[in-house]
């Protein structure tokens, strides 16, 4: 029977037999079915339960106000009232400040010298330090923003004063105060949540990390046995490399759909994350970033020879990976050296990608720069990915012999 | 002693013919070490990009957008319709986005009030949270300055103008990290935790693949029958090699680098190598309750990659969920964390940070716990090869 078939029939069932083999041995293995549906479900729910409140509010700050006057204390009143901080206590002297700063009690000191009502009813500058604990961005972020915030309200009401003190209607001395009003808007993440930022760019991550790490487990076990996907191509008919991968591929594909699925789409329904676009397109921009993985992994994997070393070895390129996805640090402040380098994950445009798509509500015109680099990605990863496949039929046992890694 | 001598000696041997372990500690400390310094080598983004539709095109909108483009952090760049902007906002291109309406001009001369529109994008962490205090501290100039030409025109002189327009001046102080420097306060925990990570992992595999290639038999039999005494040999090798990567981390950072210390940087020493002798204890702990290479490496990757979230130091670990807050003092690096606040940037000496040291110690009591089993699997040799 076999002679018979053309050889797009020969090509469609070898790649058929090693796509269920390639399935039969992924879950036959506990230990990469754990790193495929364990890890790549377990992370993404702990990240969410670890970020769930996203946000530092009401941080404990103390106050010194030495001037103790109508004007600080309505400063203090108001710093009270903001959403990010709570005045925790006053304080006689910075001393005493100081020291529960010192005691992690509060992460913020707002300190109002003696002259500061003084001087503002004088119609001269009234100085207000703060001091903010820097071992955290977010509380200074937090201290920052409502001392801020305080401020400029305070600001404006004592010009108000003081303008209508110096004989200005009103009016006039509203437009004065505000001769340009500002409309702000603060579009897909209100409230500058972490969960946000974090989980968004993390849950892209896990699926490709997981994949890395479970397909190169496999490999290098595979490996260990002096067996190898390289040596399949000899007991088939006629040449091609292509099936082998492609077929390997669709195994994971298969795989990977089902928990891209719930990654994506799932947990952040469940932990109320925004889901701004249209399922289908989460699902088309899902396909394209899996495929990419699947040879990213392939390729990247042909380095582990033994099942354990792929974490001991490459477990600190995940933080790596999330930096290079500009969730924090932003891309253009990037080193072009590191923004070259970022070109090499899927993760760099997948992430930023499923960011723009689903918590900014784009469509696929928004993504299509990131899906058109996936695309030249996965190109160059299928073609390395058969390459070092075809070396390895070639020269693995010699290079095998090498003990390398 | 002898016995000890000569499982380090082994050890040794072990350690030269595989590169893994050389490559997997000293290389991938150094990779990371130069990925982090150099990728935030600049403290604090400058230059952001900022969208400007400007429907007005009048002197005065003209020098609001240059000025903006003046400022540290902003990069003005114009666009002729909304549309485009909040596509590229939408694309992650731009940290924000403004519109200067039609007549802005015409109406300030005519104290109409006219409307600036912002849009701060928020997708991205460290530059939108910049660009938007940015761009409120300009408006509000914008407001001065408009205000200071009325007073002016008013012959009220400079001194009482400044007061008028600007009654409250606030001045910020970042205690501990002066210049605001992201890069300071990141990679002063990170890097340590890169640390707790390679020394874990290591720890657990050098450990395990005694049992996964079957050699435990003459391990045991090389230090003399005694667990304690092949463990010792064995760790020796690895607690010089992390010791010397730790000191290196902190003189880099403390001495090299000038990265702010308020204390001494002889204690973060001691910080340091109470984290690599807690992490070394932790990865012992794990290979003794799962004496199985396999899976006891896949455990101390979910525990090790958990650390940097409930260390701490971006969420604070008060704004988490209850539940999950008790969580954070199981992994070592919290406790350096904790250590590192008292000392590098309160300096408050042993009274502060004394807590944390005990704390890492009490870490060091964890393999006492499962070193029977782990004699029991290395004398029995009962691995799953699956």
């Amino acid at each position: 029977m076999r002679e018979t078939k053309t050889y797009a029939g020969q090509w469609l069932s070898d790649w058929y037999g090693i796509f269920i083999h390639e399935l039969r041995h992924i879950f036959s293995d506990a230990g990469a079915m754990v790193v495929f549906f364990v890890g790549g479900l377990l992370y993404p729910v702990l990240y969410n339960l670890i970020y769930y409140n996203g946000s530092v509010d009401e941080m404990p700050v103390a106050v010194v106000d030495l001037s103790d006057g109508a004007y600080s204390r309505r400063f203090v009143r108001e710093l009270d009232a903001t959403r990010e901080c709570e005045v925790y206590c006053g304080c006689v002297s910075m001393a005493e400040a100081e020291r529960l700063l010192q005691e992690r009690k509060v992460h913020g000191i707002v300190y109002i010298p003696r002259d500061f009502d003084a001087s503002l009813a004088r119609m001269e500058q009234g100085h207000i330090s703060t001091y903010c604990d820097m071992s955290s961005f977010l509380y200074y972020k937090n201290l920052r923003t409502a001392s801020s915030l305080v401020m400029l309200d305070e600001m404006h009401q004592i010009q108000l004063e003081h303008y209508a003190a110096a004989g200005f209607d009103a009016q006039s001395a509203y437009e004065l105060v505000q001769p340009v009003l500002s409309d702000e808007s603060v579009p897909y993440n209100k409230p500058f949540s972490y969960t946000i930022f974090f989980i968004s760019a993390a849950l892209m991550l896990v699926i490709q990390q997981t994949m890395f790490y479970g397909s190169s487990m496999l490999a290098g076990t595979m490996r260990e046995r002096n067996r190898s996907y390289s040596s399949l191509p000899e007991r088939l008919q006629g040449p091609g490399m292509g099936r082998v991968v492609l077929g390997r591929g669709a195994a994971y594909m298969a795989i990977y759909l089902v928990v891209g699925t719930i990654v994506t789409m799932l947990i952040p329904r469940l932990f109320h994350l925004p889901q701004r676009a249209d399922w289908q397109q989460v699902l088309v921009l899902l396909l394209f970033f899996i495929a990419d993985c699947i040879f990213f992994s392939f390729t990247w994997g042909s380095l582990i020879t033994r099942r354990e070393t792929v974490f001991v070895l490459f477990l600190s390129v995940s933080p790596i990976c999330l930096f290079l996805t500009g969730f924090s640090w932003p891309t253009t402040a990037i080193p072009g050296f590191w923004r070259v380098f970022s070109y090499i994950f899927p993760s760099t445009f997948g992430c930023r990608a499923f960011i723009n798509l689903n918590t900014a509500g784009g469509t696929l015109q928004t993504i299509a720069p990131e899906l058109r680099a996936l695309t030249v990605q996965t190109g160059v990863y299928y073609l390395l990915a058969s390459v070092l496949a075809r070396i390895e039929g070639r020269y693995g046992d010699r290079i095998r012999k090498a003990g390398f890694l | 002693m002898r016995d000890i001598y000569r499982v380090l000696r082994r050890e040794i041997r072990i350690f030269r013919q595989r590169q893994l372990y050389i490559l997997a500690s000293v290389g991938v400390m150094i990779f990371n070490a130069v990925f982090y310094l150099t990728l935030m080598q600049d403290g604090l983004p400058h230059d952001l990009p900022v969208g400007i539709v400007d429907c007005d095109r009048s002197s005065t909108s003209r020098s609001f957008c240059q000025q903006l483009d003046a400022t540290q952090l902003g990069r003005v760049i114009y666009y002729d319709d909304l549309h485009r902007a909040r596509l590229d906002m939408q694309r992650g291109k731009l940290t924000a986005c403004i519109v200067i309406p039609e007549e802005f001009n015409a109406d300030i001369q005519a104290s109409r009030q006219p409307h600036i529109g912002y849009y701060v994008n928020s997708l991205y962490f460290v530059g939108g949270a910049l660009s938007y205090s940015n761009i409120l501290t300009m408006v509000n100039l914008t407001n001065g300055a408009v205000q200071r030409q009325v007073l002016r025109a008013r012959g009220v002189n400079e001194k009482e103008i400044l007061a008028r327009i600007q009654p409250i001046v606030l001045d910020t102080h970042q205690i501990g990290n002066t210049t605001t420097s992201y890069g300071v306060y990141l990679n002063s925990v990170i890097l340590p935790g890169v640390l707790e990570m390679i020394v874990i992992l290591i720890t657990v595999y050098a450990i395990g693949s005694e049992l996964k290639y079957g050699t435990s038999r003459h391990l045991m039999k090389t230090a003399g029958g005694s667990i304690v005494k092949a463990l010792a040999g064995k760790m020796a090798v690895y607690t010089l090699i992390f010791t010397v990567l730790g000191i290196t981390l902190e003189l880099l950072l403390y001495h090299w680098l000038h990265y702010p210390i308020k204390g001494s940087i002889w204690w973060m020493f001691v910080d340091i190598l109470l984290l690599v002798a807690a992490a070394q204890a932790v990865g012992m702990f794990i290979i003794g309750l799962f004496p199985n290479l396999r899976l006891a490496v896949s455990v101390s990757a979910i525990y090790s990659v958990l650390g940097f979230s409930l260390a701490g130091f971006t969420l604070p670990v008060e704004a988490m969920m209850p539940a999950l807050r008790g969580f954070s003092a199981i992994f070592p690096l919290r406790h350096y964390y904790l250590f590192y606040v008292q000392e590098a940037i309160f300096g408050s000496g042993f009274a502060g940070w004394w807590q944390q040291a005990v704390s890492l110690l009490i870490f060091l009591g964890l393999p006492l716990t499962v070193v029977r089993r782990l004699e029991d699997a290395y004398i029995h040799v009962r691995y799953e090869r699956d």
